[in-house]
């Protein structure tokens, strides 16, 4: 049995992003399905996966054309309200291999439809590999639906195998769910935020930058809770991209609608999140002074500084941050930090690297690496960020800062050490 | 339309059936997906998961090597994993992905134990089956690779086959094993329960089989051919409080819906009060069916006889309750696993 792989931020750095060892790649091991990252595996088991994602539309509900299997960990969904949303075509061993199902969809649609009353504002078509395989057109598919329903009906790509490509399953269903949007006036003082699923969290600055910036209304999917309401998205002037997947769906909002877009990242470093919204500034004609927000944030930090001292933390990936961009963040702080448990690519190779300056002995682990099953605690670690570094360090005080409504900016900041001061706090007092 | 679901979520799939037979012997098992039937035998049908670790992974199949059928890419994993993570022998679960491009698994198989030197087992699961075909399937592996040698028979010992979480809601087989040595044998195994890969190998010692599911019934047969152990049919852990309810009914027109041999046990407990029939989503045994039991062919069908028949009570997992929405009569719960997730004590 063989120790967990780990390879140190200097060394990684070292080989380059176009060197990075096998046991970090996941298409060159099996996947451990380990408890920690469920999420990557199981996309419709945990938060928003596209089966969920599907359903962000208003009013809408989901036909799961595939065999039972992909359906199964969908009644995870039911405890959260969603049971009569959804519907399911199973597939046999017969429809797998010849595709006759394809000609069962429209009729399908129709019985749902009756079964459901009042008609849906869409009925989302969820497949899944087998049809990514079977190379269906469910573009066509979907015409037909429509066709015999009169109810829009929208693709929504399941394809795991497909992870890794240019459009990953993730990014496709962002796609989708804004596909129904049809073009109007667009009002200038208007914009949308693109991204999550879920609505940001309400006391993020950006709110109130936008707004000091003349901007009245400010869209979010995850905050219609009508089909007009979200119908309305598309009166927006721009939209803000605040998450890499949702780069696709804003780039067919700007060819579709005529809605440009501008990319933002979330970003911890308090320095780098005033760069960004001094560049968003420029972008949108507008001066946004964020240095209450800014000054707000400082504090907090420092005084968590003040509190704690130099804490070490290990950094994991099932939570709303890059792992290595909030671990950079942390050792600008004056922490340090052992263990990252994260995934590493030429996305954010550029962090590794500043990592490898600033920290070279930090260790780098792949959750999906099968020798995670026999990982060990060897470095000095006080606390831990990430559902995933929670359950390798079940003793240790842990935020999981991986909750549904997203953090952004300084407010990010602010929210993660205030529940990091309470969990911290929390083992004081056991103690 | 027959296999559209409405109100109910999709059972147990097949994969998560042989997974959950595997999941304590000690092998490397491998699931031949892309990441999601992994994922949820892991997060859902899989309730050890988080409690007892197995080298249970996933192949993490990417288009191309579906398309282009790269089974060597497949073994060379398999054999870096085996050279990463402790395991007596290798396992490949099928997939609708394998089953799409007509995975040879013989040669699969062949392949794997040339490279990593370990017996391997495959079990050609496609995901459109459900959780008992894929069982009785890995029973099927595990008896005919590893149950090979013919032990002396030791006199009140007993092998149970058929219980795994999916069928009992059991983590743990103390329960199982009070009540079956409650049957008058003293040294009880459960296949695949609190135990491993050596119960298997020594299985023939068994004196008698306990065959608690219909997944149970042929793997039990191919035991009985072969060694000539006796098989007995029983499903000797009904929940406490569900007999108990059942026990009040009088001249009740029922119909229990659960797996085969759980439904029979309890129907034998109340049939001489009662007019009782069983139903089950599940394999459905010729002989041990009762004339008026159903072999339910999707919610419409269930929903249909149902209402042809008047029953006035259900006892079944009320999970199924949605998919009887017009239902009037008394429900009593009968939880199972591989429908609604649900657990037992």
């Amino acid at each position: 049995m063989r120790e967990a792989f780990y390879i140190t931020a200097k060394d990684l750095s070292a080989r380059g992003p176009e060197n990075i060892p096998g046991e970090l790649q996941s298409a060159k091991h099996m996947i451990y399905s380990s408890p920690a990252t469920l999420d990557f595996n199981s996309p419709g088991a945990k938060g928003f996966g596209v089966k969920r994602a599907g359903l962000a539309v208003p009013g809408s509900v989901m036909l799961l054309v595939a065999p039972g299997c992909c359906g199964r960990n969908t009644a995870l969904l039911n405890e959260l309200g969603y049971s009569e949303r959804f519907f399911y075509l199973l597939l046999d061993d017969t429809d797998i291999v010849t595709g006759r199902h394809l000609t069962k969809i429209p009729a399908a649609c129709e019985e749902i439809c009756e079964e459901l009353g009042d008609k849906p504002s869409a009925i989302m078509i969820c497949i899944t590999c087998v049809d990514a395989l079977l190379g269906t057109d469910m573009e066509r598919v979907c015409r037909k639906c429509e066709e015999k329903t009169g109810v829009p009906a929208v693709p929504a790509y399941m394809y795991a195998l497909t992870r890794e490509k240019r459009l990953p399953p993730m990014a496709a269903v962002r796609k989708s769910v804004y596909s129904l949007l049809r073009p109007q006036a667009r009002k200038s003082n208007e914009c949308a935020l693109m991204g999550y699923f879920a609505p940001m969290e309400d006391g993020c600055e950006i709110y109130e930058l936008l707004r000091k910036a003349g901007i009245k209304k400010i869209h979010e999917l995850g905050r219609c809770r009508t089909f007009e309401e979200y119908s309305m998205i598309s009166r927006a002037n721009f939209s803000l991209v605040l998450n890499p997947e949702a780069r696709y769906a804003a780039q067919d909002m700007q060819d579709r609608l005529g809605i440009p877009f501008i990319e933002m990242v979330r970003l911890y470093r308090l320095d780098k999140i005033r760069n960004q919204y001094r560049l968003l500034g420029q972008a949108i004609g507008a001066e946004l002074d964020d240095g209450e927000y800014y000054e707000k944030a400082r504090r907090t930090v420092e005084d968590f500084r003040e509190k704690y001292k130099a804490l070490t933390f290990a950094v994991g990936e099932s939570l709303n941050a890059d792992s290595f961009e909030l671990a950079l963040s942390l050792l600008s702080f004056g922490f340090k930090v052992s263990e990252i448990y994260g995934t590493v690519g030429e996305r954010n190779f550029v962090f590794v690297r500043k990592l490898a300056e600033l920290s070279p002995d930090t260790r780098i682990f792949s959750n999906l690496s099968p020798t995670m099953m026999n990982y060990e605690r060897r470095t000095g670690i006080d606390a831990v960020i990430g559902a995933d570094a929670g359950y390798y360090h079940k003793d240790l005080p842990c935020v999981q800062f991986n909750d549904e409504k997203q953090p952004f900016g300084y407010f990010g900041v602010i929210k993660l050490f205030t529940e990091l001061d309470k969990a911290l706090e929390g083992r004081r007092e056991r103690q | 339309m027959k296999k559209l679901l409405k109100h109910i979520s999709p059972l147990a799939p097949d994969d998560s059936g042989a997974c959950s037979v595997l999941y304590e012997m000690g092998g490397i098992t491998v699931i031949c997906d892309a990441g999601g039937c992994a994922g949820n035998v892991c997060g859902f049908d899989e309730p050890r998961w988080s409690e007892k670790p197995s080298a249970l992974f996933s192949a993490g199949l990417r288009d191309m090597d579906a398309i282009l059928g790269r089974d060597d890419r497949l073994v060379e994993k398999l054999t870096k994993c085996c050279e990463q993570v402790d395991g007596r022998f290798t396992a490949i679960v099928g997939t609708p992905v394998p089953a799409v491009i007509a995975t040879d698994y013989k040669a699969l198989k062949r392949m794997a134990e040339k490279k990593t030197g370990l017996p391997c087992i495959t079990v050609p699961t496609d995901g459109t089956r459900l959780y008992d075909c894929g069982e009785e399937r890995a029973y099927m592996a595990l008896f005919e690779e590893f149950a090979v040698k013919r032990h002396e028979v030791k006199k009140g010992r007993a092998a149970v086959i058929g219980a795994t979480p999916l069928d009992t809601g059991f983590l743990r087989a103390d329960k199982l094993i009070g009540n079956v040595r409650a049957m008058g044998l003293d040294e009880v195994v459960c296949i695949g329960l609190d135990s491993g890969l050596e119960e298997v190998e020594n299985i023939s010692s068994a004196e008698k089989l306990i065959v608690i599911s219909p997944a149970g019934i042929r793997p039990a047969g191919y035991l009985h051919e072969k060694f000539g152990t006796e098989v007995i049919y029983a499903y000797p852990c009904l929940p406490e409080e569900v007999v108990s309810e059942c026990k009040k009914l009088r001249g009740k027109k029922v119909l229990i819906i659960h797996e085969q041999m759980a439904a029979n046990a309890l129907r034998e407990l109340i049939e001489e009060d009662n007019q009782a029939d069983c139903a089950t989503f599940f394999m459905a045994e010729e002989s041990l069916s009762k004339p008026g039991d159903i072999k339910i062919a999707g919610e419409d069908d269930l929903r249909e006889k149902t209402a042809q028949r008047g029953y006035e009570v259900i006892v079944a997992d009320k999970f199924f309750s949605r998919a009887l929405g017009g239902f009037e009569g008394q429900w009593i719960d009968f939880p199972h696993n591989a429908a609604s997730g649900r657990l037992r004590q």
